[in-house]
């Protein structure tokens, strides 16, 4: 008898709320710090093109929030034997705002097209995508439609990551009535399949997105959301404050006074990303050709001013060039440690003892507050072992320049992951075929680490591969290449009413690129 | 009276030309020069060689700068501004969709610096040296030389976060309330330069014989500085006001950018930093346009306001 009340008591609970139901409708209000250039997946390069675009467009993969393959638009996928062949089967009924269902001739209208675009890279792995990239060819070979809800992608050669690819924003699936029609109208007029559809959009002020009832996973929870576009960091944190904002970004040098805030207890959330501040060197120019000079800079810098001074603790300490948040990223990596007798052994075994003779440095950085206050702190760290660095401000154009062509001997230049994987950090950013502004701008040449690199890009996922770069990370700490000064992490501020708003690695405040369509409002 | 006017402003007009033509001149070489490519810095962290080389291709980047400077000119003769690098679009519409938030802040800062800087002149002069004196020209020295983007973020906090009486940024719907705090403080910068100018002209004015006779003819002090006293102060201050626009312009981008104001000043900020260059060009020359306009409207007032000035003519 007491055992049947209990199961009835039980059941009451279940069916009284003892589960939080999902309760729909409401505005989110978010912001981004600029206005997003285009919400077209094939010319979008930015973080808030793709926060909107996220949510207004699907891929065949989605990644979740531990940052695994999901499905997307693809209900499921197999993979041939040799790693080269990828076949995806779509959702059927999959409604496109104008009403059409999607097919798998989409999917190959919307790859050929997004290959003509800004981010080809996406794309190159595919068989004779090169030829289309170069705009020698229409077509890609390497995407076949099967029938109408199969499509089969073929690549040049394995390539363990090609999933995260398929999730990426600029592999997004878009109709091709709408495309061919609107032409470059496309990217302020953007049609998807995505959960939320595009209500409005003024410019410099406010993107108004609205939910999408036919949306393949049913209709979201939220009825709306409307991102406003304000510029000033500490405006969007006054923002918040007066209540206008349901999230937002933490200003740069509030993160310890807003986390011992009484008044934003439950609404701080810091989290890592996929994000590496580092400084570079051109290892093809002296003085930094020479591998003890890079190093004895490394071994005289002392991040923990930066980490712990400047930034608060609220980002995460260096580990090695890989963000600890990356799946894969090793624990035992280590690179050159804060060790000032050590650096000034390393300058006179390179005949500058004491730095004499070692002309003064030009470092160069973008334009920003905390950057200028990091170059000061270097600048006064190395001057302790000798070295005097003079500091070259630029807006982020002018000193891309400077850095893509190599006229930069030491500069800042981070790195933030398009896709969770080491191939995106250490083969962009290492290989010798993609020197300059193909992401290597060290200018760094090793035919064994491109030997190595190549093997495991090659490889299938698994620990075999993830040692194989592991080996490349510490060979190129060891080399002195790359001085990290410490990991990105995402300051947020999130109301406690906001629920289901995921924290991804790839995701980062204000610039949300989480799907919205699992948030609801309390 | 038209006629008089007529002149002046044709005269003013065709000045204009060579203005802008200096100024598009000044500005393309700046910005082309100035280190930078615009094909790079669309393509965000990494760029594909192949794309960069293509989007030069497909702007003209590529080709010699004067090449580019008079293609640009020979679009503008015929009214095109040309095509936004970033945003695709035709700079002739971005502009169109930012100017009238613009329109709207210069005018609404205007009225508040012509209001508050004429008030506080008169008062000032009616009582020279007294404490309202030194309080009020203080307070107009502090506008003048108080940084726009810090007086923004202090009015925001105390009148938005603080009491919460008005909209903390923003262009909500075009209200009046998310007008109030941005147009205070551009209205700020140039309040204190017309109090300063309106005391010391009023001043100058009040000490001459012809006032002295207006006050022994037994007029009451209010009308005769109103209606004798400060009209003939006001020349000088109609050109503070004129001249003032340019701080006004200056002081755009400043203010927009604090109150997340969706005007031409931001616009030319975020142009500048993409390397877009036709929007850069677009925007400067508005702003060409709107300043030679606005001093030829001050010559024109001098005109209305003085009868000696269109006699001299």
């Amino acid at each position: 008898m007491v055992r049947v009340l209990l199961v009835l008591l039980a059941w009451l609970l279940v069916w009284t709320g003892g589960v939080p139901a999902q309760k729909p409708g409401g505005t989110l209000r978010g912001v981004f710090n600029s206005d997003p250039p285009s919400l077209d997946p094939a010319q979008a390069t930015d973080t808030t093109s793709s926060a909107v675009i996220r949510q207004l467009f699907d891929t065949l993969v989605e990644l979740d929030e531990r940052l695994e393959p999901r499905p997307g638009l693809a209900e499921r996928w197999a993979v041939s034997r040799d790693q080269r062949t990828y076949t995806f089967t779509l959702r059927p009924g999959v409604k496109f705002h104008n009403g059409r269902t999607l097919t798998a001739a989409d999917v190959k209208f919307s790859f050929e097209r997004a290959a003509r675009g800004k981010r080809p890279w996406v794309f190159e792995k595919l068989v004779g995508a090169p030829a289309v990239i170069k705009a020698t060819a229409r077509e890609i070979p390497g995407i076949r439609v099967v029938d109408p809800l199969t499509v089969e992608l073929q690549l040049e050669k394995p390539f363990a990551p090609f999933l995260y690819l398929m999730a990426y924003d600029a592999s997004a699936v878009v109709p091709r009535e709408d495309a061919e029609r609107l032409g470059v109208a496309f990217a302020t007029r953007p049609v998807g399949t995505g959960a939320f559809t595009l209500k409005e959009w003024r410019r410099d002020d406010r993107v108004t997105l609205e939910a999408f009832k036919h949306h393949f996973r049913g209709r979201p929870l939220l009825d709306r959301v409307v991102f406003r576009i304000i510029p000033a960091e500490i405006t969007r944190f006054n923002d918040y404050k007066a209540g206008t904002l349901d999230v937002s970004d933490i200003p740069t040098g509030h993160c310890r006074a807003v986390k011992s805030d009484p008044a934003f207890k439950g609404h701080v959330a810091v989290w890592p990303t996929l994000g590496t501040h580092a400084v570079r060197f051109n290892v093809e120019k002296p003085p930094f050709n020479d591998p003890r000079l890079r190093l004895a800079v490394a071994h005289a810098i002392d991040p923990s001013g930066i980490v712990d001074g400047l930034l608060e603790g609220c980002v995460i300490a260096r580990r090695g060039i890989l963000p600890p948040a990356l799946p894969g990223a090793a624990t035992g990596v280590t690179g050159p440690a804060f060790d000032r007798a050590r650096a000034r052994r390393l300058l006179a075994e390179a005949g500058m003892p004491d730095g004499r003779g070692l002309p003064p440095i030009t470092y160069h950085y973008n334009t920003s507050d905390l950057n200028q206050r990091i170059a000061e702190l270097l600048q006064a760290q190395l001057r302790e072992v000798g070295i005097t660095l003079e500091l070259r401000r630029l807006d982020w154009a002018a000193h891309i320049k400077v850095v893509d062509e190599g006229s930069a001997t030491m500069f800042r230049q981070g790195w933030i992951a398009d896709y969770p994987d080491p191939e995106n950090f250490l083969t962009v950013l290492f290989h010798s075929r993609n020197i300059g502004a193909a992401g290597n701008t060290s200018r760094y040449r090793n035919a064994e680490i491109d030997r190595l690199l190549d093997e495991a890009d090659a490889m299938a996922a698994g620990p075999a591969r993830l040692k194989r770069y592991q080996e490349v990370e510490q060979r190129l700490l060891d080399d002195g290449v790359w001085i990290t000064l410490y990991h990105y992490s995402s300051r947020a501020l999130v109301r406690p009413s906001v629920k289901g708003l995921e924290r991804s690695p790839l995701s980062s405040a204000p610039e949300f690129l989480a799907p919205l369509r699992k948030v609801q409002l309390d | 009276m038209l006629r008089d006017l007529a002149e002046p402003a044709l005269r003013r007009c065709l000045a204009l030309v060579p203005v802008l033509l200096g100024v598009s001149l000044l500005v393309f070489a700046m910005t082309a020069v100035a280190l930078g490519d615009p094909a790079r810095a669309m393509l965000g962290q990494r760029a594909d060689p192949q794309v960069v080389e293509q989007i030069r291709r497909e702007y003209a980047l590529d080709e010699p700068l004067y090449v580019r400077y008079l293609t640009w000119m020979g679009r503008l003769v015929r009214g095109d501004l040309g095509m936004s690098y970033h945003q695709q679009r035709p700079v002739a519409e971005v502009i169109a969709e930012r100017l009238p938030a613009t329109a709207r802040l210069a005018l609404a800062a205007t009225l508040v610096s012509v209001a508050a800087g004429l008030v506080a002149g008169v008062l000032a002069a009616l009582r020279p040296g007294s404490a309202l004196d030194h309080l009020l020209m203080g307070a107009a020295l502090l506008g003048i030389s108080t940084p726009v983007f810090w007086l923004g973020m202090m009015l925001a906090l105390a009148f938005a976060v603080w009491l919460g009486w008005l909209p903390v940024s923003g262009y909500g719907d075009g209200s009046w309330a998310h007008l109030v705090l941005p147009a205070l403080t551009l209205g700020a910068i140039h309040a204190g330069t017309i109090a300063r100018m309106a005391r010391s002209s009023l001043l100058e004015v009040i000490g001459q014989d012809y006032i002295q006779a207006a006050r022994a003819k037994g007029l009451s002090e209010p009308l005769v500085v109103v209606k004798h006293a400060l009209r003939n102060a006001l020349i000088p201050v109609v050109s503070v006001i004129g001249i003032g626009l340019a701080d006004l312009l200056v002081g755009a981008p400043l203010t927009e950018t604090v109150f997340a104001w969706p005007g031409l000043g931001r616009m030319l900020v975020a142009g500048v930093g993409q390397r877009d260059l036709p929007v850069v060009m677009g925007a400067v020359l508005v702003f060409a346009v709107i300043y030679v306009v606005a001093n030829l409207l001050v010559d024109l007032a001098y005109l209305v306001i003085d009868p000696r000035i269109r006699r001299a003519r």
